[in-house]
């Protein structure tokens, strides 16, 4: 969506609500905002459900893909705070059913802000995955390709694999408890294992649980029912909704503290318009994560699963590779590290800002929470 | 990739390896000719055949030495002599061995030197299954520098590392050499050997490989760092759900450990990085962004944490030491961030803007709680309210501790408006009301002082109407106010910022409650002693006169009884009360007394009618305000 469309919209709004006063009909005008609104939710999912499944840029579950989903979030943010907020006092949003809703909303707010800060530090380690990925790629990419550099490879993609393996659980500061050397010069067997280190360290906080926070910002979120779905609690519910599952895709996609056991069944209501889309993805998306959920793996991302398939191939070539190798083999595998360094290149672009993006949000989430609060805080009794 | 990597050269090998050569290989034979137990033969043996390798090693080192120079300087590449693969040999044997990496004058670092120059310089030629050898020995040795120079980066004395606390008070009992050393928390001996291997990596090729290790490893060793510092991750839910007590204990550890990051750590760890990648700039500079950026964050957010829970007066004070810690940190961090921390010195002043507006808004909670103190039930006795010993309280010890932090804070946030807001920037108060508080030649905070205190003035105001007796309403307003004005007056802090505006309008406010009070008091009961009425025709009525003394003594017996029950706490005011009612009084009675006590009849009558002697009255005088239930005739002396 372009900023024109959302200022215009945002525009919109604002004059409504300027001429709340002298009006009639302003719970029709409420309606009809709520309906434009919703309708722009509606295309703006189908346009990242119509994303494909495999193709060099953007695909599913890309780290680009995942930017725009971002962009899409903090675009319905602002829409869906402003249908809110804007020009309301604190009488209006604290009446009955959003003196429940409202304050469940901000709960679901705090979590997600956890949540950003869980997976940004699920990006750190995203990128220490494209390091090592990088490391092999240059090994591979050596010519005359001899078994050191073979050697070199597939030592830098086991550590690669046990990165993305790295139990979400086991990613505490205690140190692994064993070590084994690349030389056995200290227990004095001359078994040649690669090292095997500590991961970074990625923790939110002690027992803190990604699925369970999930978990608890799924509870109480239903669809409002008869005339509430055509007023405040429409939106509040819609951007709940909107919260819990681009969160929910994040923990899905990338890294992250603790993720056993999550859903795959968010609350989506699929008897309106614009949720379509969404509940398309989530199904997708959901099917997708049971799928790998019993092998256990890093996350959906496109470039971490390809980066994963790659890397398993390129184990086993480097295993049993032979100097000087048959030419054939060579060639495909030639394409094989033509296609990782190629995501790898793709992480090096996209991470940082993918990065910035989650940050925002996070600050976002902040500010927004923040604005609810005055809100409501402007209505405590002045005596 | 940088290129500052400076071969041996043959001549320093040589010179520094000529002297260890001989005893190297004297060394055996003395070892066969002394008596040594039988148990040590096979170390020996061990030894004369590492020996044995190093010499003929040495030789080939330095054939090899010649020809990378003839391979390094010439355009068209010689022929391979033998002695390469010789050589080859002799280095994996070597590599075999796993020999501490730094014996030997750190020969090993040079043949590993060897070995990638000529990895390098022989790529191009056809001599392809050698290549291959000579890469797989590289591998090797790769390896090897990747697990030494992991395992020295993970064993930082870590004792020495909380060095430079400045409440710690081992500080000054560390010699300062050894400090200099130990910056990192290495050993001076550990960091030229990270220096050494990390540059044999780099030109080896292996750059990405020494980069991961050094950062995965320093980042962890950080967070094990901060831990022992007692600094705990929370998550913001967390601190949502946890008790105000047992939140603020994570605060002080937080405090050390973001003061030790950016007092100590972080410039430790540049150093450190830059040390141990000297040369590489670039990479010293990735690295670093990489290993603080996270931590940092993460350091950060514990704020975010904090500055989400919900506000209560208390909690100020330990925001506005968070909001210090980072404001005061700021200058610290500016020496050690360099461009690219412009993303991390934003979101530090974003951090910080949150919790001085936490505490902003405090100020305006503690307005609201003023305002919207509707307790209905009065003080017994006029004494202090709760609320203005409160808010006294919490102002003086604002002032007292916080003054220069707080003005800070106001001058910095109170004129935020959030931008992107799609809801007005909040104003607490009516326009017209800000307007009087917002003195260009005042700071915001003194204004804000200010406007609790006329806000507290309006509210005791409020309340001293729910008294029925107007006297005991004053009292309630002067013991208030005389309150207010000690607190003010006991902290210099406020004392100063007041200019005395303030207290000179609260004294003579006080002056106008004393007035009415003894108004309402003590000028009805002079009314008993008015001569008017009592002379007729030059004669004294006596049925008036008795009537006079009645209702005096019935008076006085009545004030006595109340206002014995009053509270003045201040000692000054009550003892000012005292001797203004006494003032007025005695005197009045003691000339009504001289002038009238004559006409009634000695004995029984005067008994009857003059129950008090003037001294009786200043005695009764000083049981008022005392809180107590004066009985008279306990009292009476």
């Amino acid at each position: 969506m372009t900023g024109t469309d959302q200022s215009s919209f945002l525009g919109r709004i604002s004059i409504r609500r300027n001429q709340v006063n002298a009006m009639e009909g302003y719970h029709e005008q409420e309606i009809e905002d709520l309906e434009l609104f919703q309708k722009q939710l509606s295309d703006r999912f189908a346009e990242l459900l119509s994303a494909p499944d495999d193709a060099p840029t953007e695909a599913f579950l890309s780290i680009s893909w995942i930017r725009k989903l971002l962009d899409v979030f903090l675009c319905c943010e602002t829409e869906c705070k402003a249908i809110l907020l804007m020009e309301r006092d604190a009488a209006q949003i604290s009446k009955p059913p959003l003196d429940r809703l409202i304050p469940e909303l901000l709960e679901r707010v705090v979590k997600a802000m956890d949540i950003c800060n869980a997976v940004t530090n699920g990006v750190e380690l995203v990128r220490h995955c494209q390091k090592l990925a990088e490391i092999a790629v240059s090994a591979l990419e050596q010519k005359p390709f001899g078994e050191g550099q073979a050697r070199r490879a597939k030592k830098a993609l086991v550590s690669l694999m046990s990165a993305m393996h790295v139990d979400d659980k086991e990613s505490s500061v205690q140190k692994t408890a064993e070590r084994s050397w690349s030389f056995g010069r200290r227990s004095g067997n001359k078994d040649r294992h690669h090292g095997h280190y500590r991961s970074l360290s990625w923790q939110v906080a002690k027992h803190w649980s990604a699925s369970k926070q999930i978990h608890a910002m799924t509870m109480n979120l239903a669809a409002p029912r008869g005339p509430e779905a055509s007023c405040l609690p429409a939106p509040v519910y819609i951007l709940s909704l909107i919260i819990v599952f681009v969160m929910w895709v994040l923990i899905a996609a990338i890294p992250c503290q603790e993720r056993s056991g999550l859903t795959t069944h968010l609350p989506i209501n699929k008897h309106v318009n614009w949720t379509h889309s969404l509940a398309g993805m989530h199904d997708k998306i959901g099917e997708e994560w049971k799928k790998k959920e019993k092998k256990g793996m890093a996350g959906l991302l496109y470039e971490l699963q390809k980066m994963e398939k790659l890397g398993q191939s390129l184990i086993e070539f480097t295993d049993s590779y032979q100097f000087p190798g048959e030419k054939e083999k060579l060639d495909e595998v030639a394409a094989q590290v033509a296609e990782l360094a190629e995501v790898c290149r793709r992480m090096d672009e996209g991470l940082v800002p993918l990065q910035m993006l989650i940050r925002e949000a996070f600050h976002r989430l902040v500010r927004n929470r923040t604005e609810f609060l005055d809100v409501l805080e402007q209505g405590t009794p002045v005596v | 990739m940088e290129e500052n990597h400076k071969p041996a050269t043959s001549s320093s090998f040589k010179k520094g390896d000529d002297k260890e050569e001989s005893s190297e290989v004297e060394k055996p034979e003395k070892e066969t000719k002394s008596e040594q137990p039988q148990s040590q033969d096979i170390d020996d043996k061990e030894k004369e055949e590492r020996a044995g390798i190093k010499h003929t090693l040495q030789k080939s080192y330095d054939d090899i030495q010649t020809f990378l120079s003839k391979l390094e300087n010439d355009a068209e590449a010689p022929d391979i002599p033998d002695f390469v693969h010789k050589y080859v040999d002799l280095v994996e044997k070597k590599l075999s061995k796993h020999e501490p990496l730094f014996q030997d004058d750190g020969s090993f670092l040079k043949v590993v030197d060897q070995i990638s120059r000529l990895y390098k310089h022989l790529s191009d030629s056809d001599k392809a299954p050698l290549i291959n050898r000579i890469g797989q020995i590289q591998q090797q040795a790769m390896c090897y520098l990747e697990d030494e120079f992991r395992s020295l980066l993970e064993e930082p004395d870590l004792k020495q590392e909380v060095v430079a606390d400045q409440h710690g008070e081992d500080q000054s009992t560390l010699d300062q050499s050894k400090e200099e050393s130990n910056f990192s928390g290495y050993s001076y001996q550990v960091i030229p050997k990270l220096n050494k291997i990390a540059k044999e990596m780099i030109f080896g090729g292996y750059e990405s490989e020494c980069c991961e290790a050094y950062m995965v490893t320093r980042r962890n060793i950080i967070d094990e760092t901060l831990n022992k510092l007692g600094y705990e991750k929370i998550s913001i839910d967390e601190a949502q759900k946890m008790q105000w007590e047992a939140l603020e204990k994570n605060i002080p550890p937080w405090i050390k450990a973001f003061k030790q990051c950016t007092k100590v750590y972080f410039s430790n760890e540049c150093r450190l990085v830059e040390t141990v990648f000297s040369g590489y700039p670039s990479l010293s500079t990735n690295l670093f962004s990489n290993i603080v950026r996270g931590v940092f964050l993460q350091l950060l957010n514990f704020v975010e944490a904090v500055a989400t829970i919900k506000r209560s007066t208390e909690k100020l004070f330990k925001f506005l030491d968070i909001y210090d810690t980072l404001r005061d940190n700021l200058s610290s961090l500016d020496g050690v961030l360099p461009k690219w921390a412009e993303e991390l010195r934003n979101e530090m002043t974003t951090t910080r803007c949150r919790i001085g507006e936490m505490a902003i808004f405090i100020f305006c909670d503690l307005e609201n709680a003023i305002k919207s103190d509707t307790e209905k039930t009065p003080v017994p006795g006029g004494a202090v309210h709760p609320l203005t010993r409160y808010t006294m309280n919490y102002l003086k010890y604002a002032c007292d501790e916080y003054k220069e932090t707080i003005e800070k804070v106001f001058k910095d946030h109170s004129k935020i408006e959030r931008a992107n807001s799609t809801n007005k920037p909040r104003s607490h108060e009516g326009d017209s009301e800000k307007n009087k508080y917002d003195d260009e030649n005042q700071s915001p905070f003194v204004g804000q002082v200010l406007r609790i205190l006329d806000l507290l003035d309006s509210a005791l105001e409020a309340k001293s109407k729910l008294y029925k007796d107007i006297a005991l309403s004053c009292i309630f307003m002067m013991n208030n106010g005389r309150y207010m004005l000690q607190k003010i007056k006991s902290s210099a802090e406020i004392h100063q910022a007041m200019k005395d505006t303030w207290c000179r309008k609260t004294s003579s406010d006080l002056r106008n409650y004393h007035q009415t009070y003894k108004r309402e008091t003590w000028m009805k009961l002079l009314g008993c002693l008015n001569v008017e009425g009592l002379n007729v025709n030059g004669k004294v009525v006596k049925p008036v006169l008795k009537e006079r003394f009645k209702s005096f003594n019935a008076m006085f017996d009545d004030i006595h009884r109340t206002q014995s029950l009053w509270v003045v706490n201040d000692k000054q005011l009550q003892s000012e009360l005292r001797v203004s009612i006494s003032a007025i009084v005695i005197p009045a009675y003691r000339s009504f007394l001289a002038r009238f006590s004559g006409y009634l009849d000695p004995g029984r009558q005067t008994e009857k009618y003059i129950k008090f002697q003037p001294e009786d009255i200043e005695t009764f005088i000083d049981d008022l305000f005392d809180g107590n239930s004066g009985s008279m005739s306990r009292k009476k002396p």
